[in-house]
């Protein structure tokens, strides 16, 4: 057996180690012959280290402290006049091996006990995996949550996918086409919605929120609030009848308010589940306390609705969570010069994407908005009627309220890509308007993007590089004002409908959840991934992930890549389990590792 | 003709106070946004596309920063803060020390140290030059202050005025000879006929007298402080000088007086305005201040305060020797203020303001004249 001393340093004055302990608990090692405090700011002489050495006869020495190896250069001179071999001296590194924090001690004995067996410590001490619950929840199911969903479910484990609204698809379902291949959104997501409603494996909790979260990574316990949908899926047929009876018209939220909705109502027809839901906000039964209307019941052939349905609360167990809680748009209004909620016909890109989607309010013709009486409510509202006229000249301005200091410093990535399909659509459907883009650079990043561009400026579009400071009205005419900075001139457009590309936020209730469950968020507010290039779909938290724009701006195809990755991270938690944890190894278990532990000899 | 590009010309300019001048991405938003911004001049953001080429042959012959009147529109709407505003401030300063022949400006504007020596100097000169022509050629005595054997007799301060007006005006005039052959004389694209200076010469004195243009801005507060400011200026400027024999008749000469006292109201008003909002940063044209703004501030204030003081002791106190005193300190603020701010430093706009907007007005129609018939052209379409 080797005889070992070891010298220990406390170079560190915040350090949370106890050294006295710590000296008494190498002394008792059973190899040890000899242990040294060095002090905070050793003085080595190599000369009569090797001195020390000769008299002790010690032929392996560990040198112990954070951030030890400083010294090891002298130690192993001394060693070396000594007679011994420079390479027995070991490094017993606390700080490095995470002995910095609670149980700093305990650690740093494992460290040093590992050192004196001569053995690396990362390779004694691997925790045993935890056991990992083989579900998982997801919140949010736009195409982020039922991209991960399906993975999951694919692959044989349970899936449980919460959305707050009353049908999953998120934004994407309210799109027309797709940037740059002009495919139709529907057409790619329309699928994976059924597959999601047809799966054995899923578990779809709509019209819900997650409450509360507790337990630890591998066994969380969730609870979560399903809001009374007042029509039971499993009996409506969609049938209509509820709808057309119901006298109460809102905004609807699915069409940008650019439309009506009832009441009772289903948010668009492709819904999943296909089922009617009730808006408790609007409903005349819901707000007066069950005494007047109703009429909706009355008329219902499956007998499926039940106005006086209240809200629950359920509690699921999962081993992982993934966050795919999406975006919003940012408050257009906010940027008064653009004069969005002021004047009618300024539209955010959401507005134009639901005007110009063929299932949308004007069965995608692109119009101007016309005054219209309301005939139940009695005022005059600006509504897209698909008679209206039709715009002569759109102007789409790029970078509202994104990469700027007074809003969003940071790029909203996607703006550029969706405005110039939307310069597409207005020169496809409206041959004989002109189109102006005004952007400051254009960011067409992706694979066929910058193709995509070329493309839209032979099509015809006005491409102008310089963003417009206002729009204003003159004499009931939209005028855009700007500098076109390639000509080096003011220019001044007449525009009939203006487009405002607007910059992206997170979506509502982003900051409560990441404090519920402890997820760290950007200076910009999207949750924190555990590391943007090696780790992007991980957090600082076990087992929870982020998949799509909660993450930060995406488009559709990064989105779908990071949710299928995040499928990825949560199949290997299950299968392998979980990383572990360090603290649950005991010391005993540690040294007992090290010492029968064969290492190969040089 | 080659194009000489200066590397250090920001680093130059951020001596004059230009700060963030590489933050400008050209979006075009401030140049948009500004309600002075017509063609064929696009301000700021042209200035600020030269300046980060470092074009400063382009830059010593623009009128731009003179057409700017600084209502802070740009800096707070700037995506990047780059506040093309305060560049626009000290464009102008730059531009003040290339149109002065003498360097002078140059030195003052890049050391406030080196200008506070100088106006020093210049006050205790001014001290100097009074007490040898109070005591010394007069032979007055410190006890009167008007009429026989006054210590500082009025056709002897009459002929110091005239000759310090005259000496500013050769400077002035110098100065804005070179500002116009910077501009506009040495350009030989452009091509201005005699009837176009002559048609708009009337600007001069129009846009010297109402700074008419500073109240296109959104904001008229600004320009009403500045014109109380300028216009209290001038009258007391055209009273001591014209009539000093009946400001200092023995009896108070309502007819003069009055305008003495709504001017005084005015400088006081018009600077403790301009030093609190300075103070406060209340306005987006106050939150960079320059030393050089301070000390004209400081010197129209102080001017003001001993001119009250003067008045004061020797109409309704009688006390000759404190309103002489008095008068000798009010001109140690007045006389560096006009020999040393005008030619050198922040008063010398009162020149080049209305000669810019003179000129723009020549430059705008001789550009005219050679596209007349021109329609305006539609965007041009990018190639594929």
């Amino acid at each position: 057996m080797a005889r070992v001393g070891v010298f220990i340093g406390q170079f560190h004055s915040d350090s949370r180690i106890a050294f006295d302990s710590l000296a008494s608990y190498a002394a008792n090692l059973r190899a040890v012959e000899k242990v040294r405090l060095l002090g905070r700011r050793p003085k080595v002489d190599v000369k009569s280290l090797a001195e020390e050495i000769r008299r002790e006869r010690l032929d392996r020495i560990v040198l112990a402290g954070d951030s030890p190896g400083y010294f090891k250069p002298a130690f192993t001179r001394a060693l070396q006049l000594a007679g011994g071999d420079p390479g027995e001296v070991r490094l017993a590194s606390f700080r490095e091996h995470g002995a910095g924090v609670a149980e700093a001690t305990d650690r740093a004995k494992a460290v040093l006990a590992c050192a004196v067996h001569g053995v690396p410590y990362p390779l004694v001490a691997i925790p045993k995996p935890t056991v990992v619950h083989p579900a998982t929840l997801i919140v949010g199911a736009g195409v982020a949550g039922i991209q991960t969903a399906l993975e999951i479910a694919d692959a044989g484990k349970k899936v449980y996918l919460v959305e707050r609204s009353g049908t999953i698809g998120g934004h994407m379902a309210m799109f027309d086409k797709t940037f740059p291949t002009l495919d139709c959104a529907a057409c790619i997501l329309t699928p994976k919605m059924v597959a999601v409603n047809d799966h054995k494996m899923i578990e779809l909790l709509t019209n819900s929120e997650v409450a509360r979260v507790s337990g630890s990574p591998g066994a969380f316990k969730v609870e979560v609030r399903k809001r009374a949908r007042r029509v039971d899926v499993a009996s409506c047929v969609a049938c209509n009848a509820c709808t057309e009876i119901c006298p109460v018209s809102v905004w609807s939220e699915f069409d940008s308010k650019l439309s009506h909705r009832k009441a009772i109502y289903i948010p668009f027809p492709q819904a999943v589940p296909n089922a009617y839901l009730v808006d408790p906000e609007a409903c005349t039964w819901v707000q007066s306390g069950g005494t007047k209307c109703g009429a909706c019941v009355k008329k219902c052939p499956k007998e499926c609705i039940n106005l006086d349905e209240q809200d629950v609360s359920i509690e699921i167990e999962v081993g992982n969570l993934v966050l795919a809680t999406g975006y919003e748009m940012l408050d257009a209004a906010k940027v008064e010069r653009y004069g969005y909620g002021k004047y009618p016909n300024v539209l955010t890109s959401l507005e134009f994407e639901r005007m110009t989607n063929a299932s949308g309010p004007t069965g995608g013709k692109i119009v101007t908005k016309t005054k219209k009486r309301h005939r139940r409510r009695k005022v005059e509202e600006w509504v897209a009627d698909p008679q209206g006229p039709p715009p002569k000249s759109v102007a789409i301005i790029h970078c509202v309220g994104s990469r700027d200091t007074n809003y969003n410093s940071y790029c909203s990535r996607v703006c550029c890509m969706y405005s110039l399909k939307f310069a597409h659509l207005v020169r496809e459907k409206l041959p004989d308007a002109a189109c102006y883009e005004f952007y400051i650079d254009m960011r067409a990043f992706g694979k066929g993007y910058e193709e995509f561009m070329e493309r839209i400026k032979a099509e015809g579009a006005h491409v102008v590089r310089g963003r417009t400071a206002q729009v204003i009205e003159a004499d009931g005419q939209l005028v855009v004002k700007g500098e076109d900075i390639v000509q080096d001139r003011l220019v001044q457009y007449p525009a009939d409908l203006v487009i405002l590309a607007v910059g992206l936020v997170p979506a509502i209730g982003t900051a409560e959840l990441a404090r519920m469950l402890g997820v760290p968020r950007d200076p910009d507010g999207f949750f924190s991934e555990l590391n943007y290039n090696g780790d992007p779909t991980y957090t600082e938290r076990g087992g929870i992930y982020v998949a799509g724009m909660c993450q930060g701006p995406k488009d559709i195809p990064d989105t779908v890549a990071q949710a299928s990755a995040v499928a990825a991270g949560v199949l290997r938690s299950i299968s392998t389990g979980g990383m572990g944890n360090l603290d649950s190894l005991a010391l005993s278990e540690i040294e007992e590792r090290a010492a029968t532990m064969q290492v190969r000899e040089r | 003709m080659a194009i000489r590009v200066n590397p250090k010309l920001i680093n130059e300019l951020e001596t004059y106070g230009a700060a963030d001048v590489q933050n400008c991405y050209h979006c075009g938003n401030c140049s948009a946004t500004c309600p002075f911004s017509k063609e064929p001049f696009v301000i700021p953001r042209r200035s600020m596309r030269h300046l980060q080429m470092g074009l400063e042959a382009k830059l010593k012959g623009t009128l731009e920063p003179w057409l700017c009147y600084y209502c802070g529109e740009c800096s707070q709407q700037c995506p990047r803060g780059a506040e093309p505003g305060e560049t626009m401030m000290s464009l102008r300063r730059w531009l003040t020390s290339r149109y002065d022949l003498t360097g002078v400006a140059r030195l003052f504007y890049r050391s406030w140290k080196a200008e506070l020596v100088a106006l020093i100097l210049v006050s205790l000169a001014t001290m100097t030059a009074f007490l040898v022509m109070g005591f010394g050629i007069g032979h007055g005595s410190l006890g009167v202050y008007a009429g026989a054997g006054a210590l500082f007799p009025d056709h002897l301060v009459h002929l110091l005025d005239l000759g310090l007006a005259a000496l500013l005006a050769s400077v002035l005039l110098t100065n804005a000879f070179r500002m116009w052959w910077f501009t506009t004389g040495s350009n030989r694209n452009l091509h201005i006929s005699l009837w176009l200076y002559v048609k708009n010469v009337f600007l001069l004195p129009y846009h010297f007298l109402t700074q008419a243009r500073y109240r296109q801005c959104e904001k008229k507060l600004p320009w009403l402080n500045h014109l109380a400011i300028f216009l209290s200026w001038v009258t007391m400027e055209v009273l001591v000088i014209v009539l000093l024999e009946r400001l200092h008749s023995a009896e108070t000469d309502w007819a003069v007086h009055a305008f003495g006292y709504l001017a005084t109201i005015g400088l006081l008003g018009g600077t403790a305005y301009a030093l609190l909002g300075r103070a406060r940063k209340s306005e987006t044209h106050y939150k960079h201040t320059h030393p050089t703004d301070l000390m004209f501030l400081i010197l129209i204030a102080g001017a003001a305060l001993t001119g009250i003081v003067q008045h004061a002791s020797y109409r309704w106190l009688g006390l000759d020797s404190v309103a002489n005193i008095a008068y000798l300190i009010h001109m140690m603020f007045v006389i560096p203020l006009l020999a040393v701010q005008i030619p050198f430093s922040k008063l010398s706009h009162l020149a080049y303001r209305p000669l810019a907007m003179y000129l723009a007005a020549v430059h705008a129609d001789a550009l005219t004249s050679r596209q007349a018939g021109a329609a305006e052209t539609e965007p041009v379409r990018l190639a594929a």
